[in-house]
């Protein structure tokens, strides 16, 4: 099984062959100096530097283009909302429909910063492979408890969604959803159909409970939770790259972090 | 609701972390008091999952249809494992379809996971109040609520933390309002929320009770 998201993970790109701890803390720390970023006139700044390393990082634009599908209709929320309601100086009416300038002003910094953070975001967790992502973190510092539960959970995501997919079209295929002659009230979901949803949505968690009790079994008969087993972090760091590598990776995080210093001064300033 | 990259400022993004890690490292600390962790983790692991896919359910609700939260119920079955599942599936929701971001985890987190943790101790109280209701009831009524304040909880923080911090020029009045007024209209999604926790509940409890039974 191929995560999502791990489909361009295997290119080969800078971005692709920067040091995964290395690049886990410089592009955090680009995106948080991102989300800082107050004044207009640095949006295209940070939209130039999110373009440029994406087109570095070889992914296709697709791709991006993709993953901007259902953050698109809070985009379009804010496009045709902040304009029309807030402020108070008015730059353009037309019968009640009135555009006013800290409106747009707003609009422009939130879908600039947004556009910026979730392309550094997809370059972050689209050029190293999810299970890398998951043990570079566990080697910065997250507890061990949180990378099982997310491993795990990325494992068994999509047959549970299979599941659930296959217990709906049961559903359907015995009638569900199909009742034309019907009344229903409006804004008021049908009893019947809520408690049938119910018990759709509680199958799946009987389903998954069952399955991880045999999945804990399997665990334990392989030494999960036993004082001998250590999970070993699959990825070693930085020692086991070459020194070219490294320094190249090193020379990143420094670009990064002082690119994220700059915003953060000039926005200051 | 989920409050995407881009919307708040940085230092609202660094203020949900800050309390998304003591929250956290509590939960954890409650987590390893139990008798066996390990044996835990992979039913929250599965569980996570499945809530993470069950909340993709349709409900419908004419003319339209709405999907749940879930983070009462999650909290009703999870416990203390209901704030790392909700990072964890919050994550997911972020890498997979933009949902929040990673710059708002820690918001989300708190946002839905806080909820979250107050349902969990709500449900408990069906056990102080076994005796007087009797036990079906008591166990109905506040899978009822855990389920409805879940929700409101989540969405009174929702809409404060985004209309206070739309970077734009709305009066403190408006900002009130529209607070209030929001919170309001999920009135009927509480109620919808609280009645699908409960109706699940008992479906829970005829089918596999040890499942809410267990963290009692």
């Amino acid at each position: 099984m191929r995560f999502e998201l791990d489909e361009y993970a295997y290119l080969d790109s800078p971005l692709h062959r920067w040091e995964p701890r290395f690049k886990l803390i410089g592009l955090l720390v680009l995106i948080f100096a991102f989300a800082f970023i107050k004044d207009l006139r640095l949006v295209p700044v940070v939209l130039a530097i999110a373009a440029t390393l994406y087109f570095l990082s070889r992914m296709p634009l697709s791709f991006l283009i993709s993953r901007l599908r259902y953050p698109g209709f809070f985009l379009l929320g804010v496009i045709l909302l902040l304009p029309f309601f807030s402020g108070e100086t008015v730059i353009w009416q037309w019968g009640v429909l009135t555009l006013r300038q800290e409106g747009v002003l707003a609009m422009l910094l939130v879908v600039g910063r947004f556009l910026a953070i979730i392309t550094t975001a997809l370059i972050l967790m689209g050029t190293t492979p999810f299970l890398t992502t998951v043990k570079t973190m566990r080697s910065l510092g997250l507890p061990s408890l949180i990378a099982d539960m997310t491993l795990l959970t990325y494992r068994y995501l999509y047959d549970i969604a299979a599941n659930l997919s296959t217990m709906q079209q049961a559903m359907r295929l015995r009638g569900f959803g199909r009742s034309p002659q019907k009344k229903y009230l409006p804004f008021m979901p049908d009893l019947r159909e809520l408690k049938l949803l119910a018990s759709l949505a509680g199958t799946l968690l009987v389903r998954s409970y069952e399955q991880s009790e045999r999945i804990y079994k399997a665990m334990r008969l392989r030494g999960y939770g036993s004082e001998k087993f250590k999970v070993h972090p699959v990825y070693a760091g930085p020692t086991s790259s070459p020194a070219t590598l490294r320094t190249w990776s090193g020379f990143g995080l420094v670009c990064t972090l002082l690119i994220a210093t700059g915003l953060v001064v000039a926005e200051i300033l | 609701m989920h409050i995407p990259d881009g919307i708040l400022p940085a230092s609202v993004c660094i203020a949900g972390y800050a309390i998304a890690v003591p929250v956290t490292w509590y939960s954890l600390r409650q987590i390893n008091r139990l008798k066996d962790p390990t044996e835990e983790l992979p039913k929250a692991s599965l569980l996570t999952a499945a809530f993470f896919i069950a909340s993709s359910i349709n409900i419908p609700v004419p003319p339209s249809s709405v999907h749940l939260v879930l983070n009462g119920l999650l909290g009703c079955v999870l416990g203390y494992f209901a704030f790392p599942a909700i990072l964890v599936g919050l994550f997911f929701q972020a890498i997979m379809f933009g949902h929040g971001g990673l710059t708002t985890l820690g918001v989300d987190a708190v946002m839905m996971g806080i909820p979250a943790l107050v349902a969990s101790h709500i449900f408990q109280f069906r056990h102080v109040f076994r005796q007087k209701l009797g036990e079906k009831l008591a166990t109905n009524v506040f899978a009822f609520l855990a389920g409805a304040l879940g929700l409101g909880l989540a969405a009174v923080i929702f809409f404060f933390l985004v209309i206070t911090n739309i970077p734009s020029g709305f009066d403190a009045q408006t900002e009130r309002a529209a607070v209030y007024g929001l919170s309001l209209a999920h009135l009927p999604l509480m109620l919808i929320e609280g009645t699908f926790t409960l109706l699940l509940v008992m479906f829970l409890q005829r089918v596999k009770p040890e499942l809410i039974e267990r963290r009692g």
